[in-house]
């Protein structure tokens, strides 16, 4: 190992990255660019649900009822139709997510002190959206029911004027309920995959399809000083998308580190490296860019995005997918940024995750190393 | 405009597509990851709410609380604890999703006529399921107030309940599969057009051979052609297999015309093989390309309500996703399938991508033939 044929390598790459100026300043876009749009565009809570009501019934009671479910956070009435066919071909194009639906008498129902039905249509097209909205108008109801129950109880002059139990709901880690609290820490484990896996996913194809792997053969130089010259660079510019991105949730989005910093770069640390170890190891194993870079997104990107706790809770995966899970690094990335951001854990509860990408990275290393020599390096 | 030479580049672009060995599993394989990790994977669907209580009332009042949590479907208690402190190291180490502690005085408050309150504490990590979790235990605890309530007072209580009687549309037991799988046609479709494109001019110019083709008497016209009809061929090819994946392996129903589906692709690969070579005239090398394609692929993947819905985005966003052709693709794929709307219905999102896409793919072929000259 010659810390001067290393040198050689990085530079030989530092200035394949030098002169393509565009890719260099697109790994700093992108990261930016999707901290941007997670932070201010991309929001998974579920609030504002556009909301039709058809009024048969024109009542103050109605009227009432209708107001209180605009002026709730989660409902927001965009539209009056007529007729139920009005509001069908609404939730056919898109407009309203739900529709609300008054029989004529039911005020005068509600005053009588009988049942009154109410029929609630949901575009169920999107589950998640769906099932948020069906807890949310279920909730609204219920509590609408239990102060009607305490409203006749009160005029038939008996006790208790209020409910037994109130539930005094505490929310901790996240206390302002924002998605965006958890989305912007974790997007940094995407930002890592794309920059670091998928850039170096190229480099070494790029040598076997322009040739010059044949020249790398015929010099001095050994497979662990090859692969640290073409990581090197890579990490660096890597890591400068995680100070960025950190930098920006924090002045941009006030989304502070309840935890240590250096502990955060630690973990980066060891996962660039094992998203540089996948990219080049796919490099050297496909020899054309073209499959590499379709492989990276494959077996980088799409798992670090959809099977890594980000946004889709590993509860809910069928199990042989959370056993696959178990088995992408960014799993334990989220687990360390979600603690460090979140939960202001220390390294004694977060260990085994650190351990976990160490052992990684190692492994991807000598699977590198062995990759490179039977290469012939 | 000779057919011939456009047959022969074709040729040509397939014979280097499969004769790569790892290509050619690649163009089933990746469609095949990607609907099972999107079909599976995808949910933020709360089923399961895992409960820690701690109960220091002990009386019969607080454990009939208890039980209308466990014996809710969604609701399970998962921990008995004695100490807060557990409370928090639980909730610290994500075991459990809510932890609700029940005061001392809950039932000597509650047989006294006055409000009891209980603290429950709530991990609001991910803040879309924790809001649900908040509205399930709310409505678990109105439900419960309204049956003490009747038992206090033992007379028939018959007040003005409503009724809320909810039904679900399109997709009635709110399936994800049925709404990611057929999704994934639209990601596939792009990824494929955009970056099979983009990479296949540009190879060309990385490996010198472009300098080699302008020679030959191949006309610019014809070279868009012989690049793009490849990709067309395929993105078809992997649009079929995908549907018939769908209907097959996660029996998605499909309620409207499957050629209707056929027409809006090539309304939706107009724009993305215009994006494509527009990509392939602005770059030399192939990371170049890449880098640019993500440009792309990530705004167009996020801002397309394909994960995301465009109902959370803010006003300004939500404009901007009209000029994103994935959004239109996703509107007519999901509504085919889901909602079984047809042109009637759907015409704007046909206008909208036909005229992204006929901008895009006259501005391509018009730069293009500029820099081949």
């Amino acid at each position: 190992m010659s810390a001067r044929r290393i040198q050689a390598i990085a530079r030989k790459e530092y200035y394949h990255l030098i002169r393509d100026f565009r890719s260099l300043y697109l790994a700093f876009i992108i990261p930016l660019l999707l901290i941007l749009l997670f932070g201010y565009a991309l929001s998974l809570d579920v609030e504002h649900i556009p909301t039709a009501v058809v009024d048969h019934d024109r009542t103050p009671e109605s009227r009432d009822f209708v107001r209180r479910l605009d002026a709730s956070v989660y409902f927001d009435v965009v539209a009056h139709p007529p007729s139920t066919a009005a509001l069908a071909e609404l939730l056919d194009r898109n407009r309203i997510l739900v529709g609300v639906v008054i029989p004529p008498g039911w005020g005068a129902g509600l005053k009588a002190d009988r049942a009154a039905p109410l029929q609630v249509v949901i575009d169920g097209s999107d589950p998640n959206t769906a099932g948020n909205t069906r807890a949310f108008i279920t909730a609204f109801i219920a509590q609408a029911n239990e102060k009607n129950l305490l409203d006749f109880l009160n005029r038939q002059g008996r006790e208790p004027l209020r409910p037994p139990v109130e539930g005094r709901f505490r929310v901790w880690f996240n206390e302002d309920l924002e998605s965006r609290n958890f989305i912007v820490p974790g997007i940094i484990a995407v930002i890592i995959m794309i920059v670091g896996a998928l850039l170096t996913s190229l480099v070494i194809a790029r040598e076997y399809e322009n040739g010059t792997m044949e020249t790398i053969r015929s010099l001095p130089v050994g497979a662990g000083e090859f692969l640290l010259g073409k990581a090197i660079p890579y990490f660096f510019i890597t890591l400068i998308d995680v100070l960025v991105a950190v930098l920006m949730g924090q002045v941009l989005f006030g989304i502070v580190m309840k935890s240590s910093f250096w502990l955060m770069i630690l973990a980066s640390t060891v996962y660039i490296l094992v998203a540089l170890g996948t990219g080049l190891l796919i490099s050297v194993k496909t020899r054309s860019q073209l499959v590499a870079n379709q492989l990276a997104v494959l077996v980088t990107y799409l798992p670090s995005l959809l099977l890594s706790d980000f946004v889709f809770p590993q509860q809910n995966m069928p199990p042989v997918l959370q056993a696959v899970s178990k088995l992408v690094p960014a799993t334990y990335y989220i687990d360390i940024l979600n603690g460090l951001y979140l939960r202001s854990l220390s390294f004694g509860q977060l260990w085994p995750s650190f351990l976990m990408l160490a052992l990684m990275a190692a492994l991807i290393g000598a699977l590198n190393i062995r990759a490179l020599r039977r290469e012939g390096l | 405009m000779k057919w011939l030479r456009v047959r022969e580049l074709v040729r040509k672009e397939f014979i280097q597509l499969f004769r790569d060995r790892q290509n050619r599993p690649l163009l089933v394989v990746a469609p095949l990851v990607q609907m099972i990790l999107f079909g599976y994977v995808v949910t933020t669907d709360v089923r399961d709410i895992r409960v820690a209580v701690i109960d220091r009332s002990r009386t019969p009042e607080s454990r009939r609380l208890i039980d209308a949590f466990d014996g809710n479907a969604t609701f399970r208690v998962t921990h008995v604890l004695q100490d807060p402190r557990q409370l928090d190291g639980l909730l610290l180490q994500r075991r459990v999703d809510l932890g609700l502690e029940v005061p001392p005085d809950f039932s000597t408050r509650l047989r006294g006529g006055r409000t009891a309150e209980v603290q429950i504490l709530v991990d609001g990590s991910m803040s879309n399921m924790a809001a649900v979790r908040i509205a399930y235990s709310a409505s678990v605890l109105d439900a419960f107030n309204s049956q003490l309530l009747r038992e206090i007072h033992r007379r028939r209580i018959e007040f003005g309940e409503i009724d809320g009687r909810v039904r679900t549309w399109y997709n009635p037991n709110l399936d994800s599969q049925y709404y990611y799988v057929p999704g994934i046609v639209a990601f596939l479709v792009m990824l494929l057009s955009l970056l099979f494109t983009s990479m296949a001019v540009v190879r060309e110019k990385e490996a010198g051979t472009m300098e080699q083709l302008i020679v030959t008497p191949l006309t610019a016209g014809e070279f868009i052609l012989g690049k793009t009809i490849p990709f067309i061929l395929i993105a078809q090819a992997q649009m079929v297999m995908v549907v018939l994946f769908a209907r097959l392996w996660f029996r998605v129903p499909m309620a409207g015309s499957a050629f209707l589906l056929l027409v809006s692709s090539s309304f939706f690969l107009l724009s993305t093989l215009g994006i494509g070579l527009l990509i392939s005239t602005v770059s030399r090398t192939q990371q170049q390309a890449m880098m640019t394609n993500f440009f792309f692929i990530l705004p167009f993947f996020m801002l397309s309500g394909f994960v995301f819905p465009i109902a959370n985005m803010p006003a300004l966003v939500q404009w901007l996703t009209h000029v994103n052709p994935l959004s239109h693709f996703l509107v007519i794929i999901r509504g085919v399938f889901l909602k079984g709307v047809g042109f009637s219905i759907l015409w704007p999102q046909f206008l909208e991508l036909g005229v992204i896409g006929g901008l895009v793919f006259a501005a391509a072929v018009g730069r293009f033939r500029k820099q081949l000259e």
